[in-house]
């Protein structure tokens, strides 16, 4: 492999422009094969894992919101038990507690009520309301209308919209 | 070499066909075309062929010996073939590396000097969509457009007018257009209105074209349209597709900015026609006449690139730079279009070289260049490339030919802003955002300053509404993509 100078993406041999950024890549030569040790990986994925997030506060203590992978946007979690997702459309009487229309929810797959979060005490579950497209959590599809247990980080995919679970436990006051 | 007689081909094998490939590919011919079962007549004698292309191949020392004897009959038919190709590679040799490696080539294809110079018949269908968008002075400009063109009619030309919405009907028949007082009548009655089925107007237009077919001539349709079709795009394909069959092209002009340019991209591509994007109706005269002009200047139609990678290539993409830029595709054949006199049809090749154990050199693609001679009656030729190159353990210092550099410079803006555009679709706003900035100092760096102008607008109006414009959309990829005809700088 070779690495652009300007952005360093890696390209195949021979490659003479960057695909990231459009640099020319002459006179750049093939950089050997790193071998990384897995402590180094460890190490990396701990520095790169997600922050605590900061936002509102439930009354449990607990600090919950949900990422919107493709916009990196986190919508709150607040004030109720229980969040339905879903799209709003024209003339529909029940509309979801979070609207993901702004996303692009229709070109995602997204049915109008597609799925539930339940916060309790110290659990956040999801169920599942028999979408056309289902719902996916950490890569497992879920069965309709059994919940299934959130944690912090996991990734949540209603149709083909990525969610990601954001938790902490408020720390108690010393 | 008569076509019947390439075994390769009788087979539907590569060059380099492996023994498991070839006894896979005679048992399935075996299974539809054994005797026992064949009704159809001719099967037996196709049988025996296949047979006898399958017992050469299988045994080592008779392939030898019928691959050279091939090697000699195409040389012979190069040397005898109207046209030509000279072909430039990104380096002289591959590297041997454990690892893939891309190679670039650009197939330079033009007629030989003695092509008989004789201007084609043109066989001409204009397709206009008459939507209620088209409404007022889109629909004026065309109307006026179209009546310069058949004014300019030749004797031997056939010209005809079809009109779209929901449903399409023939506006000027071929004998209308011969006469100027009734096509101009005909024409006044077209009004706007309906919606746009793009499949009804290609269908009728392409029937137009084969009332007046002629294999000497060339044949070409062209659509006009401000709008999207909807449910019938599978239709449409399956249309070019067979206009592509029958050697007609296909150029779309998309008017205004909402129209859907990866769909006309895709019916064009597959004829080796264009898209042009008319930003304002008021450019459809001189487009027109420049189509119509293109066409009388055709030597060579049909021209196609058929073939296949070698064992360990894989092509990534192809493009066609020259006489108008515009991708291709990933599979073969490619629908090349028409080969202007005096002209070429320039083809860049991007492929990956997988690493190659125990060889000194590489194929890296067998390939064909089909065209029929607008001179001859609709006689086939067909220029065969075999393309190899040798393994080096030393790293080539010599930088690649200026031809490959520039155009792969150009290609490189091309896709930055396709990622962007991708991008922006996946709602990535702050990194589509950062890639038009750097497209804008790289186009500000070619002297592209209103293309430069025009990705920093896109850069702003993601950051204001999240998207891209579909005016600004269609000017960067268009604009990006016209850039790729600049002349090259010939190397002496």
């Amino acid at each position: 492999m070779i690495e652009c100078p300007n952005c360093k993406h890696r390209e195949f041999v021979g490659t003479l422009f960057c695909s990231e950024c459009g640099t020319r890549l002459i006179h750049v030569t093939p950089v050997p094969t790193m071998s990384i040790s897995r402590e180094e990986l460890t190490e990396e994925a701990r520095a790169t894992r997600p922050s605590p997030p900061t936002g509102p506060e439930l009354s449990s203590g607990a600090i919950i919101g949900l990422r919107v992978i493709p916009t990196g946007e986190v919508l709150s979690l607040i004030g109720r038990e229980n969040f339905t997702l879903g799209r709003s459309s024209e003339g529909q009487a029940v509309v979801p507690d979070i609207d993901l229309n702004r996303y692009d929810a229709y070109d995602y797959g997204i049915s109008r009520m597609h799925a539930e979060l339940r916060i309790g005490d110290d659990t956040i579950q999801v169920v599942d309301l028999d979408s056309s497209n289902g719902t996916i959590v950490n890569g497992k599809r879920l069965d309709p209308l059994k919940p299934e247990p959130l944690r912090h980080g996991d990734i949540l995919q209603l149709g083909r919209l990525r969610l990601q679970i954001i938790s902490r436990q408020k720390s108690h006051p010393r | 070499m008569p076509p019947g007689k390439d075994y390769y081909a009788i087979l539907g094998v590569p060059r380099n066909a492996t023994p498991e490939q070839l006894r896979r590919a005679f048992r399935e011919a075996a299974l539809r075309l054994h005797p026992d079962k064949n009704i159809a007549p001719g099967e037996t004698e196709l049988f025996l062929e296949v047979s006898k292309a399958y017992e050469t191949l299988i045994d080592p020392d008779s392939r030898a010996a019928y691959d050279a004897e091939l090697a000699a009959l195409e040389a012979d038919l190069a040397a005898s073939s109207p046209f030509k190709c000279e072909i430039l590679h990104s380096r002289e040799a591959l590297l041997r590396l454990d690892e893939p490696q891309v190679h670039y080539l650009i197939l330079d294809i033009h007629g030989s000097e003695d092509l008989p110079e004789v201007r084609p018949p043109i066989n001409l269908s204009i397709v206009i969509d008459r939507s209620t968008s088209m409404k007022g002075q889109r629909l004026d400009q065309v109307r006026s457009a179209v009546l310069t063109i058949l004014r300019d009619l030749q004797p031997e030309d056939t010209a005809s007018i079809v009109a779209f919405s929901d449903k399409a009907e023939v506006v000027v028949s071929s004998t209308q257009a011969k006469d100027l007082a009734t096509a101009r009548a005909r024409l006044s009655l077209l009004q706007a209105g309906g919606g746009t089925e793009i499949a009804q107007g290609l269908s009728l237009g392409l029937e137009e074209l084969h009332r007046s077919f002629a294999k000497e001539g060339v044949s070409h349709l062209v659509l006009l349209t401000d709008g999207r079709t909807y449910g019938d795009e599978d239709l449409c394909l399956q249309l070019a597709e067979q206009a592509m069959q029958s050697g007609i092209t296909i150029n779309c002009v998309g008017i205004g900015s909402d129209w859907s340019d990866r769909f006309l991209d895709d019916i064009s591509s597959r004829t080796g026609g264009r898209v042009i994007f008319l930003n304002s109706p008021k450019a459809v005269t001189d487009l027109l006449h420049r189509i119509y002009e293109e066409l009388s200047k055709v030597v060579v139609n049909r021209v196609r690139l058929d073939g296949s990678m070698g064992q360990q290539v894989d092509l990534r993409t192809a493009f066609k730079l020259h006489p108008e830029p515009m991708p291709l595709g990933d599979s073969f054949p490619m629908a090349l279009g028409n080969l202007p006199k005096n002209s070429s049809i320039r083809v860049l090749l991007e492929m990956v070289v997988h690493p190659i154990i125990g060889q000194d050199e590489v194929v890296l693609t067998h390939l064909a260049v089909e065209g029929t001679l607008v001179a001859q009656k609709g006689d086939v030729h067909s220029l065969p490339l075999d393309i190899t190159r040798t393994l080096t353990s030393e790293p080539d210092t010599k930088p690649p030919p200026e031809e490959i550099a520039s155009a792969l410079n150009l290609l490189a803006l091309h896709r930055l802003q396709e990622k962007a555009r991708h991008e922006a679709e996946l709602g990535q706003v702050a990194q589509a955002a950062r890639r038009l900035e750097s497209l804008a100092t790289q186009l500000l760096a070619a002297g592209e300053k209103d293309l430069a102008k025009a990705a920093l607008n896109e850069a702003v109006q993601l950051a204001q509404s999240r998207r891209l414009s579909t005016e600004g959309e269609k000017t960067l990829k268009y604009g990006t993509r016209a850039l790729l005809l600049l002349p090259p700088r010939r190397e002496t």
